[in-house]
C-alpha cells in the first residue's frame, strides 16, 4: 500500500465528527488517520469528542468481556459441549467406501432388509439418545423445509448431501400421518435426519433418523414384536418413542400418541425405496 | 481398505480441531447471546461446528477462521432459528437514513456534563447481558462482533453478507441503544433526531474526499 503524502488533505469539524467512529474503530487507512491527526492537533473540540467517544468504547468493550468474555460462565462453553463435540467429530470420520456407497440407496438390499430387523442393542436403561430425542421433540424447533413449501414428495430428498448417510424415511402412507416437514438435528453426536408428522386428532410425532454402524444406539424400554420386527417401546416425559434398526440406520420415533397408534404406525410402514 | 482414507480423515480432523476448537468459547458466548437460551446455544455450536467440518475443505487455509466459523454460526442461527420467529425488526429497509440522527455531539455534550454517566463499571454483569439479549438482533449480532470478538468492519459485514455501510449504520444505533440501557436511560420515542449530522458510511467518507480506492 503506498501512502501518497502529495494528495494530503485537511479535514474539518463537520469530516471529523462524520467519521468519529470509524476513526475510534481504527478503521481508517494511515493516511487517513494522519489526516485526522493533524486536524485534532488543531482544534480542542473534536479532540475532545475522539478522547469521550475513546472512553465510552473502552468502558463498553470493558462491560461486555466482564459479563460474557472468555474469563465468565457466560463466555465459557461447557466442558461436556467440548466433550460432545470430538466425540461428534470423531463420528464423522468415516472411511472411502461409506463415502462412496451412501449416496446410492441399495434398494434391493433394503427391500429384503426390512423382514429382518434386528433388536436394539440395549446396554443401558437409561436410554440417554432416546431422552434426547424426546428433548428435542419437545422443543419443537422451527423445521428447515416444510411440506408447505415443497410439498411432501421433496422431504426424504432435502436431506441428500446435508448428512454422511442417505436416510431412508419409511413410508407412513396409509397410516394418516402427514409429513409436515423436516429439519437436520442431532442425538447427541449422532447427526440426524428429523421428519415431522401430524397425526389424527391433533397428535404429533418426530421421527429421528440416524446412522449407526457402530451399534452406538442405545435404548431402554420394553422389546415389542411388530410384525417381523422388534421394536423397543419407552416411555418417558409424556411421550411414547418407539425405536427399531434396519441394517445400519436406527429409527426413533417420539410421540405423544398412545402407543398402540404408534405400534400401528410402525406395523404398516414400508422401507422408501 | 479404509486405512489410508481413515488416516487422511484423522489428519484433517486434527487439523480441523487444532484450528477451530480454539474459538469454540467465542462461539459459545455469541450462541448464547444470539438464542438467549443456554441449550439452544449448545445446539447451535454443536451443528454449526459439525457444518463447518463437512465444509472444512472450502475453507480457504490462511485466512481467518475464525470469522469463517462465525460466519457459519450467524448462517446457521438465521436460517434455522430465527425463521419462524417473527424478531425481525425495522433494522432492515432503509439503514443509511435510520442512522441520521442522534448526533455524536449530544454524547460529546452529555458526557462532558456527567462523564461517569458513561463509566459502566458499576453495572452488574447480569444486567450487562440482560442489556444485550435486549438489543432488536441485528444490532446484537454487530455488537457482539465488534465490541467482544472485536472483528473489523470489513470482517462483519464477511461473517453477515451486509455491507460495510449496513455493519457502520447498526453498529452506531446498538452501540448507542447498548449504552443508553447501560446508563439507565430511558429510551425515549426522540432518539432518534431529527439532526442533519450523522454517521457516514466509509466508503462515502473517501468519495467525498476524493480518495476512492487509493488504498488496498
Amino acid at each position: 500500500m503506498s501512502t501518497d503524502t502529495t494528495t494530503f488533505r485537511s479535514m474539518d469539524c463537520a469530516d471529523f465528527q462524520r467519521s468519529v467512529d470509524a476513526f475510534v474503530d481504527e478503521e481508517f487507512e494511515p493516511r487517513e488517520r494522519a489526516e485526522a491527526e493533524v486536524h485534532l492537533s488543531g482544534c480542542a473540540a473534536c479532540e475532545s469528542l475522539a478522547a469521550t467517544q475513546r472512553t465510552i468504547r473502552a468502558a463498553l468493550r470493558t462491560a461486555l468481556r466482564e459479563a460474557m468474555g472468555p474469563a465468565t460462565r457466560a463466555g465459557r462453553a461447557p466442558e461436556a459441549l467440548r466433550r460432545r463435540i470430538s466425540g461428534a467429530l470423531e463420528r464423522e470420520r468415516r472411511p472411502l467406501w461409506r463415502r462412496l456407497l451412501t449416496p446410492f440407496p441399495l434398494a434391493a438390499a433394503a427391500a429384503t432388509a426390512a423382514a429382518v430387523l434386528v433388536v436394539v442393542a440395549s446396554h443401558s436403561p437409561n436410554g440417554q439418545l432416546v431422552e434426547e430425542a424426546v428433548r428435542k421433540h419437545h422443543r419443537d424447533l422451527p423445521l428447515e423445509v416444510t411440506t408447505a413449501a415443497v410439498g411432501a414428495e421433496a422431504i426424504p430428498g432435502w436431506f441428500a448431501g446435508k448428512l454422511d448417510f442417505k436416510p431412508k424415511a419409511p413410508n407412513f402412507a396409509g397410516q394418516q400421518a402427514r409429513v409436515v416437514g423436516a429439519r437436520l438435528s442431532n442425538l447427541r453426536e449422532l447427526p440426524a435426519a428429523y421428519i415431522k408428522y401430524e397425526l389424527p386428532r391433533g397428535r404429533q410425532a418426530g421421527l429421528f433418523i440416524v446412522d449407526d454402524p457402530d451399534g452406538r444406539f442405545d435404548a431402554g424400554g420394553r422389546d415389542v414384536e411388530i410384525g417381523p420386527r422388534h421394536v423397543r417401546i419407552i416411555n418417558s416425559r409424556g411421550y411414547n418413542t418407539v425405536v427399531w434398526r434396519q441394517d445400519h440406520t436406527v429409527y426413533s420415533l417420539v410421540s405423544d400418541s398412545g402407543e398402540e397408534d404408534l405400534i400401528q404406525m410402525v406395523r404398516g410402514s414400508t422401507p422408501d425405496p | 481398505m479404509g486405512l489410508f482414507d481413515d488416516r487422511q480423515n484423522d489428519l484433517t480432523r486434527d487439523e480441523f480441531e487444532r484450528l477451530a476448537l480454539r474459538h469454540l468459547d467465542a462461539l459459545y458466548g455469541a450462541a448464547v447471546r444470539l438464542t438467549r437460551n443456554e441449550r439452544d446455544a449448545e445446539d447451535l455450536v454443536q451443528d454449526s461446528l459439525l457444518r463447518a467440518y463437512r465444509f472444512f475443505d472450502r475453507f480457504e487455509r490462511g485466512t481467518n477462521i475464525k470469522a469463517w466459523l462465525f460466519k457459519i454460526l450467524t448462517n446457521t442461527f438465521i436460517n434455522r432459528y430465527r425463521r419462524s420467529n417473527k424478531e425481525r425488526t425495522l433494522v432492515d429497509g432503509p439503514e443509511q437514513e435510520a442512522v441520521q440522527g442522534q448526533l455524536v455531539s449530544r454524547d460529546a455534550a452529555d458526557a462532558a456534563a456527567d462523564p461517569e454517566r458513561w463509566y459502566f463499571d458499576r453495572v452488574l454483569s447480569e444486567d450487562v447481558l440482560k442489556a444485550v439479549d435486549a438489543l432488536p438482533i441485528d444490532f446484537r449480532m454487530v455488537v457482539i462482533l465488534a465490541d467482544l470478538q472485536e472483528f473489523s468492519y470489513r470482517e462483519i459485514a464477511d461473517v453477515l453478507d451486509i455491507p460495510v455501510g449496513t455493519v457502520m449504520s447498526r453498529l452506531f444505533r446498538g452501540r448507542r441503544l447498548l449504552q443508553k440501557a447501560l446508563t439507565g436511560y430511558a429510551v425515549e420515542s426522540g432518539f432518534v433526531g431529527e439532526d442533519e449530522t450523522r454517521v457516514e458510511d466509509l466508503a462515502e467518507h473517501r468519495r467525498r474526499r476524493g480518495q476512492t480506492g487509493s488504498a488496498t
